[in-house]
């Protein structure tokens, strides 16, 4: 199985926590944009061999920025180049500007099964806070209108916002019939707006935050299966678990990175060079067994432990009440998703 | 070569008043550097010694000076090598006393006077840097003439930087400094003032001979040694070192006698011929004493072997400080060295880092206490974790240093309030004018190898000098103050504090401790304790929240490289049972201001 990720580099207006590379749209850009995505997925078709694609994920940048018309050519370029599953899984992130009935029903027309909206608040202070372009109303509204369609339904929600009720927008999203909620605290990446003007996040803030997330969506049935991300059963973002349980994917797109089978890694130079024809030089990954225990603790279920491997570290972690342990599968405590990150580095 | 031809000086002055670049303009008036080759602080040839504008090893280098030869000594400038001075004065006739026209006589001015005037060595007085703006040439020449007593119009001004004055100088050098006396046919005696270890050619030496005559491939005898070796090579550094087939009483060169550790040609020195040997050495030999201790251990104990090498080969060009092996339960293994003070132990620490590209771990510094035991025996403790159980000491005594300090009398107070809070005991006050102040304490050791020096500065705003020379033992009521990190003790953070400081230096170290001591997975107790009693104690909180929001395809390697960017920080750090210690916890932890 393979999986493939389409960088889409346009964005309405760039947020000030952003630290991606996106650009403000021009249609002559866009053109030359789908002309080269067509380009890079005829070379993916020739490495990837005819495996199958189970998901493809459009992310961003703003994908829904993107007319309906551009939409359906890059899906069918993508499904020309590669041997799309019938039953893949096809993600769209979406702004909740750019959300109506009549687009809802033509993505899901076009193959999209699943829609993630941009809410990041219900409180229109805090979206102002957060830099965003749209109010509370046109969130809400914007779920509404996907929820008409068949597919499922991801609402991305920004916690830790000064003045924001995180479980007043918890219980507002989750009234309008999504699927899938995924719960990010605030954080201030270096070089953004919101790191020059010294904007900080209090450690007990954010720690609270993840607490409320996960008990606020577990009282309205959700099952939380990643440190971020909570769905009712059968919801699970099937392309998100690929990264996480180590699958490979295919990268395109500007900025995108791959890791292709082989544990082969790509990341693309940037908009300018992409579009001249740059691509990312192929590097394999030294030790893919510590990228997968990295990435898999992430999982609530766990991750299995290679034979042989990190059996003292693990240990140590078990006994510190960090990780829990039963056989070969190791997954964090309560407490050990909270610090993840220094746990995840004893591995590396 | 006619002695009466010859001067041999040295250029003593306090650190900074200029002392490498008036080197620097005489080798130029002299012509012995060619200008295309001239860089600033010629004589300096390390790069440390470059970087903080001191020299550490010794130099001299030979001048013609209007049919003369000229050999100037280079002395170093750091009272930590005091001892080097007195050796390197004692190769000569006379020395420039070099002053800073805008800060005046300062403490180790006077300490190299005082020395120079034991010696009886003729002084040329000259004021460096007149062409300062806040030069004051009229209040320095009087402070001389009223505290050194050499007559104001005696004195000369110069500026190292422009070259002004320098060629007068130079000539009142010729003029002034008595010619050397020494018997050409007596047996040889030379004096070693220096030796330095060179990859190529072994131990170089620098010496000065005082009667006899050095040739290459006689037979010497190292008379304190009690070792023979050929003359491979002698000659004089032009600066260049240039073999000469001899060098007679009064001159001043080096030597080359395939030696290969510094220890075998130390300092003071004397060598002469085996054959037709000097019945006596010259005086004034001493074996250099360490003062400061500390443990030096590998971050990584794997590195143990290679610590041990390389402290070998820094040994061979520095025998004035000493190691042996030792165990610490919180370090592993490792060294407990000793050095003339902590400048020196600085400049180990910094070559070993530097030169043999290891990182270590500097304890604490610490100095030798005399421990009298029930029963009258009586031991010596460098390592504070090695002191003997308190119910078994009778008494511990500390050395001592008689110090110096001049500063502009303004700062009287903040100095007095920094010696008493040292446990200072004051010996002298004396105005040298109505402006300046010459200050005598007896004070611990232990209390100036902390931070005396940096307090010192700080609180008079740079403008106090420190010269300092021991003074014996003295007993005093100090105790052992344990620290515990999550319960354990830590050896390598043991300290002997004074009975009265204990709680107080308790408080401050948990506290600093707990600054320094990254966040961990779960709470770090810290605690202090004396005997089995915890006297103070904090805490290094656990992290609250430590997990990235999004990780999904493209963020994955970018974090993953950000966390082993930090688990490399984390390698300069040691583990202590489960905590984390930073690198600096372990010195800069004693700096508690």
């Amino acid at each position: 199985m393979a999986m493939l990720y389409v960088h889409v580099p346009f964005c309405p207006t760039i947020c000030p926590f952003c630290s991606f590379h996106v650009l403000r749209p021009r249609d002559d850009l866009v053109g030359a944009y789908l002309d080269e995505l067509g380009r890079e997925l005829g070379e993916v078709a020739e490495r990837s061999a005819g495996a199958a694609i189970e998901t493809v994920y459009l992310g961003g940048g703003t994908p829904s920025q993107l007319t309906d018309a551009e939409l359906g050519r890059l899906l069918d370029d993508v499904r020309r180049a590669l041997p799309v599953a019938p039953d893949a899984e096809v993600t769209l992130e979406v702004h909740p500007g750019h959300v109506d009935r009549s687009r809802a029903r033509t993505w899901e027309a076009l193959g999209i099964t699943r829609v993630s909206v941009g809410v990041q608040s219900t409180s229109d202070d805090a979206l102002r806070r957060l830099g965003r372009s749209h109010d509370a109303r046109t969130a809400l509204d914007a779920l509404d209108d996907v929820r008409g369609t068949g597919v499922t339904l991801n609402a991305d929600v920004i916690s830790c916002v000064e003045g924001q009720d995180l479980a007043a927008d918890l219980a507002a999203v989750v009234a309008r019939g999504i699927d899938h909620c995924s719960v990010y605290t605030l954080t201030i990446e270096p070089d953004t707006p919101f790191a020059r003007r010294g904007v900080r996040v209090d450690e007990e803030v954010e720690r609270r935050a993840i607490l409320t997330a996960a008990e606020v969506l577990g009282a309205a049935g959700f099952e939380r299966y990643e440190v971020s991300n909570h769905a009712r059963p059968g919801h699970r973002c099937r392309h998100n678990s690929g990264y996480w349980a180590g699958e490979s994917w295919f990268g395109v797109g500007p900025s995108a990175t791959g890791h292709e089978p082989g544990h082969v890694r790509r990341t693309n130079p940037g908009f300018e060079a992409w579009l001249d024809g740059g691509r990312g030089a192929p590097t394999v990954v030294a030790d893919p067994e510590v990228e997968r225990l990295f990435t898999g603790l992430r999982r609530i279920e766990g991750v299995e432990l290679p034979d042989g491997r990190w059996d003292a570290e693990v240990d140590r972690l078990v006994a510190d009440g960090l990780l829990e342990r039963r056989g070969r599968t190791i997954r964090a405590t309560a407490a050990g998703v909270l610090v993840l990150d220094s746990v995840a580095a004893t591995f590396l | 070569m006619d002695l009466s031809r010859i001067r041999n000086i040295a250029i003593i002055a306090h650190i900074d008043h200029g002392k490498s670049t008036l080197a620097d303009r005489m080798l130029e008036l002299c012509g012995a550097v060619d200008p295309r080759d001239m860089r600033a602080q010629y004589l300096d040839s390390m790069d440390l010694e470059r970087e903080r504008g001191i020299t550490i090893k010794l130099q001299s280098v030979r001048l013609d000076y209007r049919d003369h030869v000229v050999n100037l000594i280079d002395t170093p400038g750091h009272v930590d090598f005091g001892y080097e001075v007195s050796r390197s004065l004692a190769a000569t006739e006379g020395v420039i006393l070099l002053v800073d026209a805008a800060q005046g006589i300062q403490a180790q001015t006077l300490a190299n006077c005082y020395l120079a005037i034991e010696n009886d060595l003729e002084i040329v007085a000259a004021l460096n840097k007149i062409d300062l703006p806040a030069a004051d040439p009229e209040r320095c020449c009087e402070e001389i003439e009223r505290i050194l007593g050499i007559p104001a119009d005696q004195v000369l001004r110069i500026s190292a930087k422009t070259g002004e004055g320098v060629p007068e100088l130079l000539d009142a050098v010729i003029e002034r400094i008595p010619a050397p006396k020494g018997d050409p046919d007596a047996p040889l005696q030379a004096l070693i003032f220096d030796s330095h270890y060179d990859q190529f050619r072994g131990v170089v030496s620098s010496l000065r001979v005082m009667n006899g005559t050095l040739r290459t491939d006689a037979k010497l005898r190292f008379m304190q040694a009690a070792a023979v070796h050929p003359a491979e090579e002698v000659g004089c550094r032009l600066p260049t070192p240039t073999p000469f087939r001899s060098l007679g009483p009064g001159e001043v060169g080096y030597l080359i006698a395939g030696i290969k550790d510094v220890g075998e040609a130390r300092s003071g020195e004397t060598v002469t011929e085996a054959s037709n040997p000097a019945t006596e050495p010259l005086q004034g030999y001493q074996e250099p004493k360490p003062m400061v201790f500390c443990g030096l251990y590998p971050i990584d104990g794997d590195e143990y072997p290679r610590l041990r090498e390389s402290l070998d080969k820094l040994r061979l060009n520095d025998s004035s400080f000493t190691f042996a092996p030792e165990t610490s339960g919180a370090l592993g293994f490792g060294f407990r060295c000793g050095f003339l003070g902590l400048l020196h132990m600085e400049i180990v620490r910094e070559r070993l880092e530097r030169e043999f590209d290891l990182s270590i771990i500097a304890t604490a510094p610490s100095v030798a206490y005399r421990v009298t035991v029930r029963g009258g025996r009586e031991v010596t403790v460098d390592n504070p974790s090695e002191l003997p159980p308190m119910g078994e000491i009778e008494q511990i005594a500390e050395p001592y240093l008689q110090t110096t300090i001049l500063a502009p009398s303004d700062y009287t107070g903040a100095i007095l309030d920094l010696c008493q809070s040292k446990r200072g005991e004051m010996i002298k006050l004396e105005y040298l004018s109505p402006e300046r102040i010459e200050l005598g304490y007896k004070l611990p050791l232990a209390e100036v190898v902390i931070d005396f020096f940096d307090q010192l500065k700080s609180r008079t705003q740079g403008y106090a000098s420190l010269d300092y020379e021991p003074a014996g033992y003295q007993p005093g009521n100090l105790v052992k103050v344990d620290i515990l990190l999550a319960g354990d003790p830590v050896d390598a953070f043991s300290s002997v504090v004074h009975r009265d400081r204990s709680e107080e230096y308790g408080r401050a170290m948990t506290e600093k401790l707990r600054e320094l001591i990254p966040r961990q997975q779960f709470d770090v107790p810290i605690q202090a304790a004396l005997g089995g009693r915890v006297i103070a104690r904090s805490t290094v909180k656990a992290y609250r929240k430590d997990v990235t929001a999004k990780l999904y395809g493209g963020d994955i390697s970018r974090k993953k490289k950000l966390l082993e960017k930090q688990k490399q920080g984390k390698k300069r750090m040691k583990a202590i049972g489960r905590v984390e210690v930073p690198q600096e916890a372990f010195i800069s932890a004693l700096r508690l201001d």
